[in-house]
C-alpha cells in the first residue's frame, strides 16, 4: 500500500520541488541583495552587511510607506472582511439564480487584470467628481474592491462544510437568529473567515496596479515607493524595504495558522 | 405533557404544494409516527411544527396556545435532526448546557441538570467528548439528552435511527419508546420505514403526497389499510381482483373464482363494481388436506418456494391467478412440494376490499 503510493509519488516530489525552488529563491535573492555591502543592487553580493537595513530604518521615505501600507492594508482587512462575509452568508442564504449571478459578479475583480480596475476606478473617481480621487479613501476602495472577492471566495467554502441544522438546533433550544449566529454560525466559518482576512491583508499590502492609479506622492504606500525609488537609483534599500515587506507577510501568517489551529485543537473539524 | 393540533397546515412552494391540509390531533404522552415514502411531506410538516417552515395556511396548536407564528426559540419544542446537528465547536456537557444557558438557568442547576440528564441517557463520564469522538448511537443520545434537559412541551424526531446500522438501530428503536413512555412526553416521530412506525408508536398517520391518508393505530394500519397505497407502502399485500356487490353497511359481497363471501369495505358502493381484495402473504392459509372453518377455501396448486428461515413463501395458484403465502417453519408442519395440490384461502375477517 505504502510502497505503491510512493511509486505514484515521485512526480509530485518533483513538481512539489519545483514549485518551492520558483517561490523561494526570488525572495532569497531579495533578502541577500538588501543585505549587501556593496553600493548597488548585485548579486551575489559583495559581502553582507546591515547597511542597506539601516538605511532602510532612516529613510524618509520607505519608513513612511510601510507605516502607510500596514494601515492600509489593515483597513482594508477590516472592512473587506465585514462585508465579504456578510455578502458570502447573504449569498448562501439567499439561493437560487440571484445568489448565483452575485457569485459571478463578485468574483470578477479576481478575474479582471489589476490595471484595469486601478484604471477604471480612477477614471469613474476623476469623471464622476467625488471627493475621493488622490484621496486615501480612495486607495482604501480601490483595495477593498480587490480583496473583498478573497474573503467571499473563502467564507462562502467554509458555510459549504456548515451545516445549516446546528443553526436549526440551536434556534429550537431557545437562541435568538443572532445568538445562533454568534455562537453557532461564527465560530463553526471562522477558520474560513480568518483565512480571507489574512489574504485580504497580505493582497492589500503587495497591492501595486490598483496603488498605482489611485496613490500620490504624500499617500505612498510601500510597492509604490520601491517602485519610485527603483526608477531613479538601483540602490539596495528597496531590498531591506522587501525584507521587511516579507518579515510582515511571514509573521502574519504563522500568527494566522496558530489562530486557527487553535480553533481545530477546540473541536473545529 | 401537551396536545398537539394541527388545523388544516399546508405548505406551498411555488405551484407545488408540500404539504397539504393536515388535520390531525396528537393526543397528551402521545407516540406518533409520520409514516411515508421520501418526498411527501413528513419534514415539512416536522419543521413547520417545530417553527423552521412558515405555512402557507392553517395553525399550530400547543395546549391552547397558537404558536403559528411564534419563532422556533419561542415555542419549547424538543427536536433531534436526522445528523443529529451536534454543535462541534462544543463537547458534550456545553452541547447539553446550550439550552439552559439560553434560558439563563444558574451554573449550579445547569451542572446539576446536565449530570442528571447525562445519568438518564446511559453516557455518564462522556462531558468532555466531542461529536467526533461518539459513535452515531451516542451522538443521538446526546442529541437527545440536549433537548429533554430543558423539559420541552413536545419532542420531534425527524428520522433519528436512519443514520445508524442495523443492530444500533433495533437497540435505539425500543430505548427511545421506553424513554419516551417514561418521560410521558408527547412526541411526532418522521420515519419512512414501516417497521419503526409499527413497533413504537401509538398512532401512526400515513401520509402519501403531501397528503395524510389514514390515522390509526399500528393494528389498524396494518390490519384495516383504507387505500391501496397504504395496503401497498406497509408490509405485503397480495391484491386479488374481485368483483364486489353492495351488502351492509361497512360490508360488501365479494365473488372470487366461485366463491362467494362477505368481507369488509370502507366507503359505500351502490351497484356490482370490480374491486381488489387485499390478503396478507400471512393471512393465506395453506394446507394439503383441510382448511379450519370460517376459512373460504379454494382448491389450488403450489407453484415455487422460497425458503426464508423461520418462515417460508410459497407461491400458490388458484385457477390462474397467483397469490403468496408464507407458513411458519415449524417442524409439525411438512413442508409443501412445487406442484402439489393443495387448498388455500383467507378468513375473509382479516381481508379489506379496496374499491378504485
Ligand atoms: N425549501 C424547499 N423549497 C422547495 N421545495 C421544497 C423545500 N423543502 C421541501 N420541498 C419539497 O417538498 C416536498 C416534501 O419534502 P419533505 O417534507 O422534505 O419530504 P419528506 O421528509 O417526506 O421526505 C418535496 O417534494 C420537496 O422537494
Ligand atoms: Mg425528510
Amino acid at each position: 500500500m505504502r510502497d505503491s503510493n510512493d511509486a505514484i509519488a515521485w512526480p509530485f516530489y518533483v513538481g512539489s520541488a519545483l514549485a518551492l525552488i520558483v517561490l523561494v529563491v526570488p525572495v532569497l535573492i531579495v533578502i541577500l541583495t538588501g543585505l549587501n555591502a556593496g553600493d548597488y543592487m548585485t548579486f551575489p553580493p559583495q559581502g553582507l552587511s546591515l547597511r542597506w537595513i539601516k538605511s532602510f530604518l532612516t529613510s524618509p521615505t520607505f519608513v513612511p510607506a510601510y507605516l502607510f501600507s500596514f494601515g492600509l492594508a489593515a483597513a482594508t482587512m477590516a472592512i473587506a472582511t465585514v462585508i465579504g462575509t456578510m455578502a458570502a452568508i447573504w449569498i448562501q442564504r439567499r439561493g437560487g439564480r440571484l445568489a448565483k449571478i452575485l457569485r459571478g459578479l463578485f468574483i470578477l475583480p479576481l478575474v479582471l487584470p489589476g490595471v484595469v480596475i486601478g484604471l477604471a476606478l480612477y477614471v469613474f473617481l476623476i469623471s464622476t467628481g467625488l471627493p475621493l480621487a488622490r484621496t486615501f479613501y480612495g486607495l482604501l476602495v480601490g483595495h477593498v474592491i480587490v480583496t473583498t472577492p478573497l474573503v467571499i471566495a473563502t467564507v462562502t467554502a467554509a458555510l459549504v462544510d456548515f451545516d445549516r441544522s446546528l443553526e436549526d438546533a440551536a434556534r429550537s433550544l431557545g437562541a435568538t437568529a443572532w445568538q445562533a449566529f454568534f455562537r453557532i454560525t461564527l465560530p463553526l466559518i471562522s477558520g474560513g473567515i480568518g483565512a480571507g482576512a489574512l489574504f485580504a491583508f497580505i493582497v492589500s499590502f503587495g497591492q501595486f496596479e490598483v496603488s498605482l492609479f489611485l496613490s500620490t506622492p504624500d499617500l505612498q504606500p510601500l510597492p509604490i515607493a520601491i517602485y519610485t525609488s527603483l526608477r531613479y537609483r538601483f540602490e539596495p534599500t528597496a531590498a531591506a524595504a522587501g525584507i521587511f515587506a516579507i518579515a510582515l507577510v511571514v509573521t502574519s501568517t504563522v500568527i494566522s495558522a496558530r489562530l486557527v489551529n487553535f480553533r481545530r485543537l477546540f473541536g473545529g473539524r | 405533557m401537551t396536545e398537539i393540533r394541527l388545523d388544516t397546515l399546508t405548505k406551498r412552494y411555488g405551484t407545488s404544494t408540500a404539504v397539504d391540509g393536515i388535520d390531525l390531533t396528537i393526543g397528551e404522552g402521545e407516540f406518533f409516527s409520520l409514516l411515508g415514502p421520501s418526498g411527501c411531506g413528513k419534514s415539512t410538516t416536522l419543521r413547520m411544527i417545530a417553527g423552521f417552515v412558515t405555512p402557507s395556511a392553517g395553525r399550530i396548536l400547543l395546549g391552547d396556545d397558537d404558536v403559528t407564528a411564534l419563532p422556533p426559540e419561542a415555542r419549547d419544542i424538543g427536536i433531534v435532526f436526522q445528523n443529529y446537528a451536534i454543535f462541534p465547536h462544543m463537547n458534550v456537557a456545553a452541547n447539553i448546557a446550550f439550552g439552559l444557558k439560553m434560558r439563563k438557568v444558574g451554573k449550579a442547576e445547569i451542572d446539576k441538570r446536565v449530570r442528571e440528564v447525562l445519568a438518564q441517557v446511559g453516557l455518564e463520564g462522556y462531558e468532555n467528548r466531542y461529536s467526533r469522538e461518539l459513535s452515531g448511537g451516542e451522538q443521538q443520545r446526546v442529541a437527545l439528552a440536549r433537548v429533554l434537559v430543558t423539559r420541552p412541551r413536545i419532542l420531534l424526531l425527524d428520522e433519528p435511527l436512519s443514520a445508524l446500522d442495523k443492530n444500533m438501530r433495533e437497540e435505539m428503536k425500543f430505548w427511545i419508546k421506553d424513554l419516551q413512555k417514561s418521560l410521558g412526553i408527547t412526541t411526532v416521530y418522521v420515519t419512512h420505514d414501516q417497521d419503526e412506525a409499527l413497533t413504537m408508536s401509538d398512532r401512526i398517520g400515513v401520509m402519501e403526497r403531501s397528503r395524510l391518508v389514514q390515522v390509526g393505530t399500528p393494528e389498524e394500519i396494518y390490519e384495516r389499510p383504507a387505500t391501496l397505497f397504504v395496503t401497498g407502502f406497509i408490509g405485503h399485500s397480495n391484491l386479488i381482483d374481485v368483483t364486489a356487490r353492495p351488502e351492509t353497511e361497512g360490508h360488501c359481497r365479494v365473488h372470487f373464482a366461485g366463491a362467494d363471501f362477505s368481507a369488509r369495505v370502507r366507503g359505500a358502493l351502490d351497484k356490482e363494481t370490480p374491486a381488489q381484495l387485499a390478503v396478507r402473504p400471512e393471512n393465506v392459509i395453506v394446507d394439503a388436506e383441510t382448511l379450519p372453518d370460517g376459512v373460504v377455501a379454494f382448491p389450488a396448486k403450489v407453484v415455487s418456494e422460497t425458503y426464508q428461515g423461520p418462515i417460508v413463501r410459497y407461491r400458490i395458484d388458484i385457477q390462474g391467478t397467483t397469490i403468496t403465502a408464507e407458513r411458519q417453519n415449524q417442524a409439525h408442519r411438512p413442508r409443501l412440494a412445487v406442484g402439489d395440490a393443495v387448498l388455500a384461502g383467507w378468513d375473509p375477517a382479516r381481508c379489506e376490499t379496496l374499491l378504485r
